[in-house]
Formats: structure tokens, sequence, C-alpha cells
């Protein structure tokens, strides 16, 4: 072999292979003590040899000839950073007309008063998203049910559409909504904005009302959708679940469900510690008992497509795309820098913007320490205050204990929110995170499936990233 | 039950990688002694697998080590040349 220089990279042990991995993300399987031998410089094997140059792991140059393309590369995994924030998150209202058992929102009855936006609010909410330099805007209006509130939802969209006749940009809209009161009225206005509706669907009947709070919510959920599949059409509907203790035991009934309601995807979403969902006893047993769900369910996912059923998961779809692509994804929970204000700012019903989602749900709590200012603000005010640029000292996994020298760091990303809502600080403590617990967990297996049932799995993964 | 680990072979570096992994799980005192140190571990029950482990995971932050000290500056290199203004970065100026 010739004299060679490492490139960076690190590496971790499954199913009895060394998994190495760059800086790219790019992975490479190699027999237990390929690392050993790499860095001892007594490689005996010509074909990992090769493999390893080819894949940016050594080179045969101090400088690597091919060094702007392995940059060029790094740069596109983080392109989202380079256009701004996307998306925009609209809380029109805490209303709202279910009693999910683990509302994240702290959602409100629906004849509450005093907790919806009001038309000035929105005005002032577009104009600030506009502030944003990315040449694509995603408005996504949440709640409560943001449903209760057509005639803002209308207002918001026109009054964007009109600012966008200047500015030019690419304007999408997203409708999470739990599909109980989609009004005709309503319909029209996202048919005519091309508006996708998020919807949300736990599983079967006996799982969904029971999470819902109401005995007829599956009916009615099943009822909006097919009403927004008939005016929208079918590709304008998609659905969320949330996995419950009670769903734990279902994972091949709620994919089932699913699939028999023409759905092409699931995303199983473990419950966030936010809302009443905090509440939950025991969150040691919960994440373990999720962990065991997501296999068991991914499992039977992989069975219906050998069966000839095209259905994925988009959890491990987007950690398929990190792994096999060289692009970046838009999932703001698997970003480093962090998603939040990178990639999502709120706009809430109070008047305040948030950096997250999550951000907002905490504040219901009494807990503003990630309220970045009035909507009334400058924008350099409240996306480069100093919030968020304390924030920013601590959002990327590159630079965090425990993240840093973590193999499978390219996969994950890093989340100051969560951080501080679990653990008590922005920083984090990964030995005892649950998210990291998760992830690892999760990325591991994926990583298991593809080094043992190669031939099985890998047709049915890259189906699913086309 | 105590780890006696060699400086010269292991860094406080590896050392404490290994050791912020395991901290949710035991109480872990460090003593230096001259090129020796002392790691007094609390909690832990099965003293064999306890200590394979932490050598496994010791040895892996050492080569770990190893690849960052001989990739540290390519990969700033790398860093500058995807977010930075720095097309001309010549393999002398690297090397002087």
């Amino acid at each position: 072999m010739k004299r060679y220089a490492l490139l960076p990279f690190n590496f971790t042990r499954i199913s009895g292979k060394e998994v190495l991995i760059n800086e790219l993300g790019d992975m490479l399987i190699t027999p237990i003590g390929s690392v050993q031998k790499i860095v001892d410089h007594s490689l005996d094997n010509e074909e990992l040899y090769k493999s390893l140059v080819a894949n940016f792991f050594i080179s045969e140059e101090l400088l690597p000839s091919l060094l702007d393309v392995y940059a060029s590369r790094l740069r596109l995994k983080k392109s989202f950073l380079d256009d701004r924030t996307a998306l925009h998150i609209f809380v029109l209202t805490l209303r709202c007309n279910q009693n999910c058992v683990y509302c994240q929102a702290s959602s409100r009855e629906e004849n509450s008063i005093h907790c919806s936006m009001t038309p000035e609010m929105m005005e002032t909410s577009v104009k600030l998203m506009f502030r944003s330099p990315s040449p694509s805007l995603t408005m996504e209006f949440q709640g409560g049910e943001p449903s209760l509130e057509p005639k803002i939802i209308k207002y918001g969209i026109e009054l964007a559409e009109e600012i966008n006749q200047q500015e030019c940009r690419k304007l999408s809209y997203v409708l999470c909504s739990n599909c109980r009161s989609l009004s005709d009225e309503l319909l029209q206005i996202c048919k005519q904005y091309h508006v996708l509706i998020s919807t949300s669907l736990d599983g079967p009947s006996c799982i969904h009302n029971k999470n819902r709070g109401r005995e007829d919510s599956y009916e009615k959920t099943m009822a909006g959708i097919q009403k927004a599949r008939e005016v929208l059409g079918h590709e304008y509907v998609s659905a969320l679940m949330t996995t419950s203790e009670l769903a734990l035991d279902y994972p091949k009934e709620i994919v089932d469900e699913y699939v028999n309601d023409g759905f092409t995807d699931i995303f199983l979403r473990a419950l966030n510690p936010y809302g009443l969902a905090s509440d939950n006893e025991d969150w040691d047993k919960y994440n373990e008992r999720f962990i065991t769900f997501y296999k068991e369910a991914l499992e039977y996912i992989i069975e219906k497509n050998k069966q000839g059923i095209f259905f994925r998961e988009d959890y491990a779809t987007i950690i398929l795309r990190k792994m096999l692509t060289p692009y970046t994804t838009g999932f703001v929970d698997l970003q480093s820098p962090a998603g939040t204000v990178n990639s999502v700012l709120i706009y809430n019903y109070d008047g305040y913007v948030y950096a997250s989602d999550e951000s907002r749900m905490l504040a219901e709590n009494g807990d503003f320490t990630f309220r970045l200012g009035k909507i009334s603000d400058k924008y350099e005010d409240i996306v480069y205050g100093e919030k968020v640029r304390n924030m920013g000292k601590i959002w990327a996994n590159e630079a965090l204990a425990g993240c840093s020298d973590c193999p499978i760091r390219a996969y994950c990303g890093a989340d100051p929110v969560r951080n501080h809502s679990t653990q008590g600080d922005m920083y984090g403590f990964r030995p005892s995170s649950f998210v990291c617990k998760k992830n690892k967990a999760i990325i591991e297996y994926i990583i298991s499936l593809m080094i043992e049932r190669e031939d099985e799995v890998m047709p049915i993964f890259r189906s699913w990233l086309r | 039950m105590t780890l006696q680990i060699d400086r010269n072979i292991y860094s406080d570096n590896c050392i404490s990688k290994v050791v912020y992994w395991l901290s949710n799980q035991y109480a872990i005192s460090r003593y230096l002694e001259g090129k020796k140190e002392l790691l007094v571990i609390e909690g832990a029950c099965d003293e064999e697998s306890f200590r394979k482990s932490f050598f496994e995971k010791l040895n892996d932050y050492k080569l770990r080590e190893i690849i960052d000290a001989e990739t540290k500056d390519i990969r700033t290199i790398l860093y500058a040349k995807a977010f930075g203004d720095f097309d001309d970065i010549t393999e002398e100026e690297i090397t002087e």
C-alpha cells in the first residue's frame, strides 16, 4: 500500500462490524480491527484501501486533490443555513374542539376567549416573516385547532399573496388540523392556495378516540380526511401520529390503519414532554418502550414493502437521506446547527415570536426562556438578539460534549430547547438524555439492518428516497 | 472498585470522555499519582465486565484521539473551504 494521510472520520461497532463515518456522513462497513490497521498504517487489504481512498477516509496526498469536491459536499450538507428561516409557524389560537390526553399545546375550550390571534397581529407577523431572506417561505397554521379561525387563515394567506407580488418568493401553506370541522369555506381557501392539510391520526378508532378524548373523534377525523381529499386531492392530505402510552402496544395495528386509509407513509413520533404530556409518570419506562415499539413497527413496515406495498416510515427516511444522499433535510429536529430560529420561527397568538414550536409550548407553562421578542420588534433584534446569540453558542453538535465525538453525529442534531425542558439547561447532558438514547437506538438499528439484511432492506430503503 | 490507568498510554482527554459517559450510572473519583491515575468507582456490580467495557471504550477514544490529531489541520482547511472565503489555500501554506 502507498503511504497515505488520514482524513477526519469516526467509527463505532454494530453487528460485528466496524462502521466508519466521515464528516459528510458517508459510511463504510469494514471488518473488526480495520480502524486499528488504518491508524497504524498497516492496511493489508487492497479492496478496503481503495474504498477508503474513494470515500474520503484516507488520502494518498497530504492535501487531497478532490478537497474542493469534499468541501462542496460538506457545504451542501449544511445548505439549510444558506437561506435562513423557511418555516414560519402561526399559532392562531389555543381554542380546540378535542380533549387530547397528551395535548402538548395547552389547548383551551372551544368557546374560550382572549387566546386567538387578531387580524392586526397576523398582519404584523406576515410582514415580519417576509424579513427572512429565504427564497421559500412556508406558512404553517397551528393551534389549538386553527380551523376554528378560518377568517384569520384567509386573511393571512391573502396578505402574504399580496405582499409576494413584490417579493416573488416561493410560498407554500400548511394547515395542521384535526379535521373535525373543516368547513366548505375553509376548504375552498385551501383549494385556491394549494394548502396542504396535515392532520393527526393516532391509529385505529380504539386508540385514536381514547387519545383524543372524544368517542366520535376517529369517525369525524376520517370524514374530514375524506372530505379534504375530495376537494383538494389525495396528495394534499397527510397525517401524523403521536405514540401515546396506549399506542405502544399496537405497532402493527397502527401501521395497518395508515395503509388501509390510503396513506403511503407514517411518522412514528414519540411523545414530547410539553403540555399535558409532561405529566407522564415514568418517562424512562416510556422511552424504553417507545424504542421497542419503533423497531416492531419498522419491521412490520419492511414486511409490507416486501409484499409489494409502497409504505415508508418518515423518521427512518430522514435518517436514510442523511446516510445515503449528498443532500440535507428540512427536518428541524435533526439539524446542526439546530433548527430553532435557523429553520423555524413561531408567531404566537400572544403577540410574541418564539424560537420553535416547543418554545411556545413551554411558555404556556410559564417558561419564557425562548420568547425572542414581540412580533412588532425589528427582525434583526429578534434573530440576532441576545437570546439567539446565547443559543448559538450551543446549537451545533460538532461542539457539544458527548456529541462532538459521537460516531453518528452526522445523522443527528442539536436541540437546546429540548435540553432545557428535559434537563434544566440548554447545553444538555448526553448520558441521561432520552433524545440521545432514542436517536442512537434508531440510527444504530437502521445501520444494523443495512449490515445484516442488506439484500432485503436496501432496495426498500432506496425506494423510500426516490 | 479501583482502576489504575497509565497516563503514559491514555491521556486525560480519553479518560475524561469515558468517565463522562459513565457518570450517569456511577460515582467516579479520579486521583493522579505521578504518571498513574486511580479511578475509584462506586456502584459497579460486576467488576470484571466493568473493567473490560471501560478499557474497550478507552482504547476506542485513544484511536479517535490519534485520528483527530492527525486530521486536525485538514479538518480546519475543509471547514474553511466549505464555509469561508479561502479558496486560495495551498499545500505549501499547510506544510509551512
